[in-house]
């Protein structure tokens, strides 16, 4: 027991001493945010995930959900790696989801025009004319939409179900369709990453801006046995980190998210939180979860003690993998940091490139802290 | 035992359970801080072991025995609120924890933990002046104070309860927090008076079961039961599809819920407890409502649970009614469940040789 708390303080003392900690690589963001991956299809995100850590990780596994788990032990390299991850410290789980809201083919009509059914959350609002990426082969439609000289008054008004929109990918039979494409592919948004100032332009932030941060802190050895998952399938009910959690059997856990921002053209300053831009967002409460008080206050505590600024997500609202993983076994202590994004569940989202800096910054110092004085 | 010593005797538990409730009503405990309640029960248990206080927050205590694993849970949270956004005008907005619905939380007096206090008002426009139209995103709290002040005592994400005085109405007993601080009071008074045990017990004082049986979920995965009797209050009385419960006539025994249906062992366990204790019961059969006996029976591979429900009469707005003999006998009832041996092994003893004998 002395011994591990001394190794703990050593290890915490020396990150406490290096600014920053670890480091945001947003070369990361860039190409997560690029890939595909609607919910059961994360395969081409956790290619690229898998790439990023595996020079840096102990151990790297596929379970059978398909969740990326890697531990990372937090000793300095060599022998002493081969401790084991329960080996000193608390046993900390890290979670950020790779999957993204898209939709999925369910029909091809005659001639040739996909129906498709959302996987996920999205509103319907937001889909006529949208480009999108259908299956893996490369295929691109539109969905369809008639001109307005075509529509009567009423149907100008009304928000077309997404049952009955139709996807276009340009083919006019069902034959020359199904060449291109199959039943049951998934569709995701056409949208390219870019940057202007300190804006970042692109599509599932929800949560590729978490899975970016979690390859960004792996990067280095933690300073407590830490177990990092990107899970998968949690647009459609949180599924991949129940069983992961279940198989971690974690300490306690830390979920990382994109989440979404309040700005609200209209409301009174006190509605528009959080805002991008303006820090680690952390969660008191939401429908899935009350937060660990005493994680939360050691996040905020931390935050104040590292001068990152912090806002609080709207209790009440959403729910994360957090909450599954708070439940799994006899329990585990769990709290959520995230980065506030602008137009989430939507073809392309905004968030502030300094934000997920400070949550890499929150969450290294964090683990520091937690590995000094959790028990 | 003559008569008198048995009223006598009779007389001092009603007591117990009595100066129990009233600690344990007006503590603070929404879902998920249950600070001031945890330590009122620990304050009623002393004596009878070491308590410990889980990942989700629910309280534990072992009491080793001879006998098959039980665990006796009761949930102690009450339903609450959570501080959203403060306005400018110095009220807060808010979303509520737990099973109150918003037109019931009106009016009520939310407490906070270092004994702020503010007042359950909503959104005339919002809702209509008559209120008819009262949803949670139109109720917020009046603080009484300026914008400035209220923002340092109501902080976004302060968690309140809606606060709760122990009252007499007839025969009955009157508090916003009897759901579910009169089972928790009637397991740490049934522990108390059980002078025999046939079990290993685990008893468990259950966190955040207002958000959806929680704590009594990860609970009772962590204690591996082989037999469950979780205590609650039932409201019934008020819906067309109940079964007729009638309030001072007994403790509950639960056949159906949502989420749940009576184990038949659990089930002959209660009626051979009721008997020996001479405790009259009735029987819960309900299509909605649920209590934490859902989550308990589906833990882990599965645990036969007994469901023991207090009646009550939720009387509208934030009042909760349980007739006074009801808390008694449960608590009679309790005691002599744990006294009394299950008729047939648990299921999971039951289940090992056949498994052995299909290899």
């Amino acid at each position: 027991m002395k011994a591990k708390g001394r190794v703990a303080t050593k290890r915490g003392g020396a990150a406490f001493r290096r600014p920053g900690g670890a480091r945001f690589e947003e070369r990361f963001l860039e190409s997560f945010s690029n890939a595909d991956g609607p919910s059961g299809w994360e395969a081409p995100v956790r290619e690229l995930v898998v790439e990023a850590v595996r020079d840096h990780v102990d151990e790297l596994s596929v379970d059978a959900m398909g969740n990326l788990v890697a531990h990372v032990s937090p000793a300095r390299g060599g022998a002493k790696a081969a401790r084991g991850k329960r080996g000193r410290g608390p046993h900390v789980m890290l979670c950020a989801h790779m999957d993204e809201v898209g939709f999925m083919v369910t029909a091809v009509e005659k001639d040739g025009r996909l129906r498709i059914r959302k996987v996920g959350g999205i509103d319907p609002r937001i889909l006529l004319g949208q480009v999108v990426r259908v299956g893996t082969n490369g295929a691109r439609g539109v969905v369809g939409v008639l001109p307005a000289h075509l529509l009567t008054n009423a149907d100008m008004t009304k928000v077309t179900p997404i049952e009955d929109l139709f996807l276009d990918i340009g083919a006019s039979s069902r034959e020359e369709a199904l060449q291109a494409i199959s039943l049951g592919d998934l569709v995701a948004f056409d949208t390219t990453y870019e940057a202007w100032g300190t804006v970042r332009k692109g599509k599932a932030f929800d949560d590729r801006v978490g899975c970016a941060v979690l390859a960004s802190l792996v990067q280095r050895r933690p300073p407590v046995p830490l177990t990092a998952v990107w899970a998968v399938q949690e647009e459609i009910g949180l599924r991949g980190a129940a069983a992961a959690a279940r198989r971690v059997s974690p300490d306690l856990a830390i979920v990382l998210e994109g989440t979404a921002s309040g700005e609200t053209p209209g409301a009174s300053p006190e509605e528009m939180q959080p805002r991008m831009g303006g820090g680690p967002t952390l969660t008191v409460q939401d429908r899935s979860l009350m937060a660990d008080a005493r994680l939360v206050e050691l996040l905020e505590r931390t935050a104040k003690r590292w001068k990152i600024p912090t806002q609080w997500k709207r209790p009440g609202v959403g729910g994360t993998d957090a909450g599954r993983i708070a439940l799994s076994g006899a329990g585990v202590p769990a709290a959520v940091v995230s980065v506030a994004c602008r137009y989430i569940h939507a073809p392309a989202a905004y968030l502030d490139i300094r934000d997920p800096q400070r949550v890499v910054d929150l969450v290294w110092h964090a683990l520091g802290a937690i590995g000094k004085e959790w028990t | 035992m003559t008569s008198r010593a048995s009223r006598a005797s009779r007389a001092s538990r009603v007591s117990a359970v009595e100066s129990i409730l009233k600690a344990l009503v007006p503590a603070y405990g929404p879902p998920g801080r249950e600070i001031g309640v945890r330590a009122a029960l620990r304050a009623s248990l002393r004596g009878h072991g070491r308590l410990r206080e889980d990942a989700l927050g629910s309280l534990h205590l072992h009491l080793p025995g001879r006998g098959p694993r039980l665990l006796l849970a009761a949930a102690m949270d009450a339903p609450g609120l959570i501080v959203t956004r403060v306005e400018s005008n110095g009220n807060a907005r808010v979303e509520l924890l737990g099973g109150r619905s918003a037109a019931e939380a009106v009016g009520a007096m939310a407490l906070f933990p270092d004994g702020d206090r503010a007042l359950v008002a909503y959104d005339r426009v919002a809702a209509g002046k008559d209120g008819g139209g009262v949803e949670a995103s139109s109720l917020y709290l009046l603080t009484g104070l300026d914008k400035a002040t209220a923002t340092k005592r109501f902080p976004v994400g302060s968690v309140g309860m809606f606060e709760s005085k122990l009252d007499r109405l007839g025969d009955q007993w009157r508090a916003p927090s009897l759901d579910n601080r009169a089972g928790a009071a009637a397991v740490a008074a049934a522990l108390r008076q059980a002078k025999r045990r046939a079990y290993d017990l685990h008893v468990v004082f259950a966190a955040q079961s207002e958000l959806g049986s929680r704590g009594a979920l990860t609970s009772a995965f962590g204690v591996e039961p082989e037999l469950a009797v979780v205590v609650e209050v039932a409201h019934v009385g008020d819906g067309k599809d109940q079964s007729p419960v009638t309030l001072g006539e007994g403790p509950c025994v639960g056949l159906k819920e949502f989420g749940y249906v009576a184990h038949p062992r659990g089930l002959e366990l209660a009626r051979k407890a009721a008997k020996a204790a001479r405790v009259p019961i009735q029987y819960l059969v309900r299509e909605e409502g649920s209590t934490d006996a859902g989550a308990v029976r589906r833990a882990g591979a599965g645990v036969p649970t007994v469901l023991i429900a207090i009646p009550a009469r939720r009387s509208g707005g934030p009042d909760t009614l349980v007739h006074a003999r009801d808390l008694k006998r449960t608590v009679d009832l309790v005691a002599s469940l744990l006294a009394t041996p299950a008729a047939s092994p648990p299921a999971r003893r039951a289940k090992a040789p056949k498994r052995g004998g299909k290899r």
